[in-house]
């Protein structure tokens, strides 16, 4: 049958990223109110500039046990109580830690708001942080490294992020901080981290939602009197990159082996950041990719192997990423560094096309919900990017050509330069992937 | 799925739409097969065209070459996501424990490799031919498009599809609680030792699952559930416990509870603190406070559900597929609303006695 031709496709409609109100309450806070017409669960983000560089080095993860332990009672309520009062008015608490630094969030439906703001602002600005809850944390993420370091994907990650960046930086480690660190954690550290850095200076309020009135008074109720006369705002300190390595981390017997192979990245604010965005959805994002359309649809190596770049505030990397069975993960890698080097084969007008097309499409259901919106105005804030960031992005997009693409991949993609992470049976792949030229592979347990 | 038809080359089914800017996916479960994409309304002709065109005509290119690739990918799949996990194998472990062999729900749907390598050009083709029929499909459309321009193009890309003989549905009957205690002892490379229960529920669709719905949201869903406050909180003998119910139509649900011990806590304990608050259910029931906690945060998760097109088109085929009625969707919240804890009582007295359950505890190989 199908004596239908294939359709043309219409082309978008006009879609805008939402633009908030901005406003700021009484202690200098600022506010962004996103009216978002259907949107019924409202989503809350107070983003805290408290990046993790103000972690002392031997406490890292005392910012993260700070945020986690935040509803776990406050001063007014107790640690049984305040999060019963919480789940009652059907609102659902969460902590961001990342190196730019720390959100809480809360998504409540949009009856439930007032009632729901004033608990989440106790939980930000009166927390009881009490000796108890803050022990239970540190155990639970030392056991939650340990679940981490068991699972393999994981620990491709960590390693590879510790690898690319500089060993002395913040960025070199978990977000969370290593077990070394973690296990020194005490409660008046963590009394001591949020006396000193949570504070309503530099701090922005995140609100999206289908109000049915203006929520800015309840915010200034919420939150316009709270102070903290000794936070010190640490400003962001930028990762450096590390030297470039080749690591094995042996699991003895695993059937697969997860890899990483990649390199520092740009933000993004750098000039290039379209550009990248562009030609690493044509070299590892679209289904039918250069490396997915060889290592899986070709070869049926992977379930998916993918390139992706991650842009941090400033800096960031990249890596082409994938889990193989161990039989066929040397000659994957073997490929995969041959695909990525675009030197004879450069970036095609129908592969741009497709990859604009592409980023036009999803950017309206990425951002069609109250958290999806609120989640980029929070990211927006703690990068240091503009309300209209999103708008101006995807018009940048629009103009990258083959040439542009080409240009900024061969300024940061250098094949033959590239930091490789692969977790797996060291014994049947450190010798080949040795012959592949990463003579200086290491072999580590972890 | 994904590999081509008459009229669509190999990989370009998803290709073609994501250069129209959609999101693409697919999923197999216990239930249904489910085919997604989401992209601009510009595109909707196109995603028809496509659903259409596979679905009338996916064997003209199914060879034996794109079999064996696609079965090699599915055996990465399962690498990736069961085998080469901490803990991976253990939902095949308790949907053994909890159905009988060859029930539909005794094994995971990814299934064996044994089974994956056994699967010929012939079976996917009589497999196909058997379900995948024009009558045997709902489909779903969301998004700025009115009701009788979709229904429209529906007819006009579904509507010469030739209907076939309709399969029936699966023949399992409801099965009774579980009896006899069944237990599994597993081990391997984990962190930490764990402790698994799983219980045949009531389907879904009934008054009996909804209200064991909510006494599992009791029992163990968020900071507040029993399962944290007691193991996790307060005698902090876990680093997680939680519970969880899995709603199937096929005579029976399944219902889940799962802790992780801390170091120095022996598997005994941890299966003993899991079980206290199991039965806790019977002797202290749900209080109207944690019945009311439960109620509010099942209408934020619905009212999330339904926020985005995507996910409403999901829920609208998922009640139709399922019970044969996508109005389900807007009375969801009312319906779990209006149950009491008489109900929860009922059902907790009639599937949660203590034989009822199946436990799989899962050990730390010794190195």
């Amino acid at each position: 049958m199908s004596a239908l031709p294939q359709p043309p496709v219409g082309p978008p409609g006009i879609w805008s990223f939402p633009q908030p109100k901005p406003s700021q309450l009484s202690n200098g806070i600022e506010l962004r109110t996103y009216q978002l017409p259907g949107q019924q669960v409202v989503s809350a983000h107070l983003v805290l500039d408290v990046p993790l560089n103000a972690e002392p080095r031997d406490l890292e993860g005392v910012a993260t046990m700070c945020t986690r332990t935040l509803d776990e009672g406050t001063l007014t309520h107790s640690g049984e109580e305040f999060p019963e009062l919480l789940e009652t008015e059907g609102a659902g608490f969460g902590v961001e830690v990342t190196l730019a630094g720390l959100q809480a969030v809360l998504d409540v439906p949009v009856s439930h708001l007032e009632r729901a703001l004033e608990l989440f602002a106790e939980a930000v600005t009166e927390p009881a942080l009490a000796d108890d809850d803050v022990n239970r944390h540190v155990q639970l993420r030392l056991a939650e490294i340990e679940q981490a370091a068991a699972n393999s994907a994981q620990t491709a990650s960590t390693v590879f992020r510790g690898t690319v960046f500089a060993a002395d930086g913040r960025a070199a480690r978990m977000n969370g901080g290593e077990p070394e660190t973690v296990a020194r954690i005490t409660p008046e550290s963590v009394r001591d981290f949020y006396r000193r850095h949570v504070g309503p200076a530099g701090a922005t309020l995140i609100l999206a939602g289908d109000f049915t009135e203006d929520p800015t008074e309840r915010a200034e109720r919420a939150f316009g009197g709270w102070v903290n006369p000794d936070q010190q705002r640490i400003a962001y300190r930028p990762p450096a990159p590390g030297p470039t390595r080749a690591l094995v981390v042996d699991r003895p017997g695993a059937v697969q082996a997860d890899v990483r192979l990649g390199g520092l990245g740009i933000d993004r604010r750098d000039p290039r950041w379209p550009a990248i965005t562009v030609a690493s959805y044509a070299m590892g994002g679209a289904f039918l990719s250069r490396l997915n359309a060889v290592l899986r649809e070709d070869l049926g190596y992977t379930y998916g192997v993918r390139m992706n770049f991650s842009p941090m505030r400033d800096s960031g990397f990249f890596a082409v990423q994938g889990s193989f069975r161990t039989e066929v993960v040397v000659d994957a890698v073997r490929r995969a560094r041959e695909l990525i080097d675009t030197s004879a084969q450069p970036f095609t007008d129908a592969e741009v096309t497709d990859a604009v097309a592409y980023f036009t499409g999803v950017s309206p259901l990425s951002y069609a919900t109250a958290d999806g919106v609120a989640g980029q105005a929070g990211l927006q804030t703690l990068l240091g990017l503009s309300d209209d960031y999103v708008d101006r992005n995807l018009a940048l997009l629009r103009n990258v050509t083959p040439e542009s693409a080409a240009e900024a991949y061969a300024s940061l993609v250098r094949p033959h330069d590239l930091t490789l992470v692969v977790v797996g049976d060291a014994a049947a792949v450190a010798e080949p992937l040795r012959g592949l030229g990463f003579d200086n592979l290491d072999v580590v347990t972890r | 799925m994904f590999q081509g038809s008459a009229n669509v080359g190999s990989g370009q089914h998803i290709a073609l739409l994501q250069a129209a800017g959609a999101s693409v996916n697919a999923t197999t479960w216990f239930d249904r097969t489910n085919y997604f994409e989401t992209l601009p309304t510009g595109g909707l002709d196109l995603a028809l065209w496509l659903a259409a065109d596979r679905l009338n005509s996916l064997l003209d290119a199914l060879t034996q070459e794109n079999l064996d690739n696609q079965r090699e990918v599915v055996k990465e799949e399962k690498r990736q996501r069961y085998d080469n996990v901490p803990y991976g194998d253990a939902m095949q472990l308790l949907n053994s424990l909890t159905f009988p062999p060859d029930h539909p729900y005794g094994h995971t749907t990814i299934g064996s490799m044994d089974d994956l390598n056994a699967a010929t050009l012939d079976d996917v083709h009589t497999f196909f031919r058997r379900h995948y029929l024009v009558n045997n499909a709902v489909l779903s459309i969301v998004g700025d498009v009115s009701v009788e321009d979709a229904f429209a193009r529906a007819e006009t890309y579904f509507g010469s599809l030739p209907p076939g003989s309709k399969p029936g549905k699966s023949t399992a009957g409801p099965l009774g609680p579980l009896t006899g205690g069944a237990r599994a002892e597993a081990s391997g490379r984990v962190p930490a030792d764990a402790v698994y229960m799983s219980w045949r529920l009531p389907a879904r669709g009934t008054r009996a699952f909804d209200a064991l719905d909510l006494a599992f949201s009791v029992l163990g869903q968020g900071q507040t559930s029993r399962l944290h406050k007691g193991l996790v909180r307060g005698a902090e003998l876990a680093e997680s416990a939680s519970a969880t119910t899995m709603g199937l139509i096929g005579g029976n649900s399944f219902g889940f509870a799962y802790s992780r011990a801390r170091d120095g806590v022996s598997p005994a304990d941890l299966e003993q603190a899991v079980v206290d608050q199991v039965d806790r259910l019977r002797t202290e029931p749900p209080t109207e406070m944690e019945l009311r906690r439960a109620k509010a945060q099942h209408e934020r998760h619905w009212l999330h559900e339904l926020a985005r097109v995507d996910s409403r088109a999901d829920a609208f085929s998922e009640y139709a597929t399922l019970h044969g009625d996508p109005g389900l969707v807007n009375t969801r919240v009312a319906e779990l609303n209006s149950v009491t804890s008489d109900d929860i009582a009922a059902a907790v007295s009639e599937w949660f006695a203590a034989s009822d359950r199946a436990v799989l505890v899962y050990r730390q190989e010794q190195s």
